[in-house]
């Protein structure tokens, strides 16, 4: 078995665990992230939702129930999450727009509008006016994406397709990586005749340079232009995830990809170890604190029997949302089942609180009460608990 | 069953190299689990793309699901190969150690053919492509030095695989020489293929041959109380993965539970308190590429924990992109298209990286990068051993 030693062990590589490996690692610490695959951020629209009730996120916090994780951080903890976060994305050329006190509604692929808090610089001049007039240029035979849900929805838009000789998102954005090819849909677009306002693309511009990509046709066609996001495979998802998992690599940081976890080592109210399904042999890896960051049903993080619900790694004790019958709305598509409030409790040091274990620190959509389809918090609650439970996982290290 | 697991969250589909570049490929996705439902004993295959699956296995690192989307396409490839006539360029391939081991014995010669028009234009003929020169066969292959070297209470079994051992056994010789002077017994028993080769090209029977002997051979060193070191990530990832699984031969299983990539047991020893190595300096700036088999062991990257504690060495590590040569995949002509558009990618960021020199720990992502970068390639051996020769020599 082989023998490797980090002061930090970080369970799960989306948002939350990935920015608890980041501020860790720029105290000092040696981290490795364990992840089982690639987390769900790779499908989210790589907007940053951080409560999406109302206009102002902040605010809307303040409206959350008591026992939203959002309480245990504060509000100060929001803001300097998500300033991390832009600072982050800028060091790794993926910049951000926006601000944790304003919400802006952006265009979503069916033409309706939703509420998020950061987006990505591509998408930062959507239209913040319902009748200003957009022109979506699309690509022919592109897949899940279809400009006349948009044209149908909103007045004032008008639709053009491109012959991309591709029809899905990841081909497309790696055809837009080839300098000629983006001259050539440049020399396109010039030509083509549109009523004055702003471009509207599905987010397939690039794969790596994607604002250089939209600067550099806003800046010849001399037209604002901005990103939609699309359904999933999403680049706006995949970048901001690859963008997070560079700057943690690059600070130093380890990564163990794509094996289960096959059992943990503990001593009394201490974990020593976990050891990784590695292909011929398992793989030990030890860390002095751990920190859960393995998300909900859908990453994995928790797993429901047919009347009980799982803490997948650790076995913890999970805040169930009492008798099965009650987990589900009985309308699919009225947010806030019950079975979302699941996961498990944390105090103020995101310790499970349920369980007596010292060096091991939860956060992200694993923590009860998060509900983030509800509230329209994923990603910001992502970062600013792992934030939050990183910081509190340095004093154990210290 | 594994393929009903998969929820069709596209997160394989994401990560596919293949599928980037070449719409022919319907993705790790439709190749995998949803066609898998389709594929029946006794009937036919028609599903021809499956065969433009690079087996890169880029989409079982990432799926969540535990789905193997890769397993899935390689045994579809294999029932499609067995059902359908192969091209020459398959039984080549499938052969590379026979092709190996004739082209060093007589490697004055093959060498100086290989490289002619003539020889260029008949390797096109039978489906091969010539855009980067074939690796050169070298007369002083690995299995003709010494069988035993070094001394010490630690005794490793080097499984060199057949690019070091034909093309490069320079490399092979430096970590020979790595292994040794950190004070290890290091035997080079007769040894073959891993028979990755043969199984990507569709020809598993071949496979198992060769992986027999080898567990056979490795197994008799493990009861003796060796280790196996390999010196190629996919001849690893076949040693740790294939052996005791699709190949399912005697022995697999130990020589799985005991086989170590080069840098992860060098860390496994420091960490022991076996051996402790002084570093010296190495100034330069590294794009550490991974294979995608380093990948899929799923060891993590060890050479990047022992390039950490080498003093002036700075570097990248670059573990997004596939490097498209795959072994024989690029060198088949009609992949040849697609491993390109993918080998230039990870090359463009290679060079955008600003390094001076790339590093992984495969000779055929080596061939690769270094052909597309325009960089001297090295296995991170090489630049362990340079900073171990310095910290010898300075006090």
């Amino acid at each position: 078995m082989s023998v490797i030693d980090y002061d930090a062990v970080v369970i799960g590589g989306g948002m939350s665990g990935l920015m608890a490996g980041i501020h860790l690692l720029e105290q000092g610490y040696t981290v490795a992230v364990v992840s089982r695959g690639d987390p769900a951020v790779c499908l989210s629209t790589g907007c940053i939702d951080v409560c999406g009730t109302g206009m102002d996120p902040l605010a809307g916090v303040d409206a959350l129930p008591d026992e939203h994780p959002y309480h245990v951080t504060g509000k100060e903890k929001i803001r300097a999450a998500l300033d991390k976060f832009s600072d982050i994305m800028t060091d790794v050329r993926l910049p951000y727009a926006g601000r944790a006190e304003e919400n802006r509604a952006i265009i979503t692929p069916l033409g309706t509008t939703k509420l998020t808090c950061l987006v990505p610089r591509t998408m930062e001049t959507a239209p913040r006016k319902p009748d200003e007039y957009i022109h979506v240029v699309s690509f022919n035979g592109l897949k899940d994406f279809y400009p006349s849900y948009i044209t149908a929805r909103r007045k004032n838009t008008g639709f053009s397709l491109f012959d991309a000789g591709v029809t899905t998102t990841m081909g497309i954005a790696a055809r837009f990586e080839d300098r000629a090819f983006l001259k050539e849909f440049i020399a396109w677009l010039k030509g083509l005749e549109i009523p004055d306002g702003k471009l509207a693309f599905p987010a397939v511009m690039g794969l790596e340079h994607p604002l250089s990509i939209m600067q550099e046709i806003q800046s010849q066609v001399e037209r604002w232009g901005f990103e939609i996001p699309t359904l999933p495979p999403s680049l706006p998802g995949i970048r901001l995830f690859k963008g997070l998992k560079r700057s943690f690599q690059g600070k130093g940081g380890d990564v163990y990809w794509g094996s289960p976890i096959a059992s943990v080592e503990r001593s009394g109210k201490h974990i020593e170890a976990v050891t990784i399904e590695t292909k011929g042999r398992s793989t030990r890896v030890n860390g002095r604190a751990f920190i859960l960051a393995t998300g909900s049903f859908v990453s994995g993080g928790l797993f429901a029997l047919r009347d009980e619900i799982q803490e997948t790694v650790f076995g913890l004790s999970v805040a169930s949302p009492g008798p099965r019958d009650d987990w589900f709305n009985r309308d699919f598509f009225t947010p806030g089942h019950a079975v979302e409030r699941a996961g498990i409790r944390v105090g103020k040091d995101f310790r499970p609180s349920e369980d007596s274990l010292e060096n091991l620190f939860v956060c992200g959509s694993i923590i009860s009460g998060s509900e983030v389809m509800k509230y329209g918090c994923g990603h910001g609650l992502a970062l600013t608990t792992g934030l939050a439970a990183a910081e509190s996982c340095a004093e154990v290290l210290k | 069953m594994k393929f009903e697991h998969c929820i069709r969250c596209t997160i394989c589909v994401e990560n596919c190299p293949v599928f980037r570049v070449n719409p022919a490929f319907p993705g790790p996705k439709q190749s995998g689990p949803d066609a898998q439902r389709f594929r029946l004993d006794g009937e036919k295959s028609v599903d021809q793309w499956v065969q433009l699956c690079i087996q890169c296995k880029r989409c079982e690192v990432a799926c969540p699901y535990g789905v193997d989307p890769a397993e899935i396409i390689l045994k579809a490839q294999i029932k499609y190969a067995g059902e359908h006539l192969r091209g020459p360029a398959n039984y080549l391939f499938a052969n590379n150690y026979y092709l190996g081991a004739l082209g060093s014995l007589a490697s004055p010669i093959a060498n100086r053919i290989a490289a002619t028009d003539f020889a260029k234009r008949t390797f096109n003929l039978m489906g091969i492509s010539t855009y980067m020169p074939f690796p050169r066969f070298n007369l002083m292959s690995m299995n003709k030095g010494r069988r035993k070297v070094g001394k010490g209470v630690r005794k490793v079994v080097f499984f060199y695989g057949c690019f070091l051992n034909f093309n490069r056994p320079d490399v092979g010789r430096t970590i020979r020489e790595l292994l040794v002077s950190l004070g290890l017994e290091v035997v080079l028993p007769h040894q073959v293929c891993c028979g990755l080769p043969a199984l990507g090209n569709g020809d598993i029977e071949l496979a198992r041959r060769f992986a027999s002997k080898n567990a056979a051979i490795l197994a008799e060193y493990i009861n003796k109380g060796y280790d196996v070191i390999y010196g190629c990530t996919s001849c690893g990832l076949t040693l740790a993965h294939d052996y005791p699984g699709i190949l399912n031969v005697a022995g697999g299983k130990k020589v799985a539970e005991n086989s170590y990539n080069v840098s992860e047991y060098i860390l496994k020893l420091i960490d022991e308190g076996a051996i402790n190595p002084t570093f010296g300096p190495v100034e330069t700036r590294v794009a550490y590429h991974i294979p995608c088999h380093l990948r899929a062991i799923g060891i993590g990257y060890p050479a990047a924990r022992l390039f950490a504690k080498i003093p002036g060495l700075s570097f990248d590590v670059m573990d997004d992109h596939c490097c498209g040569l795959s072994g024989s995949y690029g060198f088949k002509r009609k992949n040849q298209a697609t491993a390109l558009a993918i080998g230039n990618q990870a090359a463009a960021l290679i060079k955008e990286s600003g390094a001076q020199v790339l590093a992984a720990d495969c000779g055929a992502c080596r061939m690769q990068l270094a052909h597309l970068a325009g960089l001297t390639a090295l296995d991170p051996s090489e630049i362990m051993m340079a900073s171990l020769r310095k910290g010898a020599s300075t006090p």
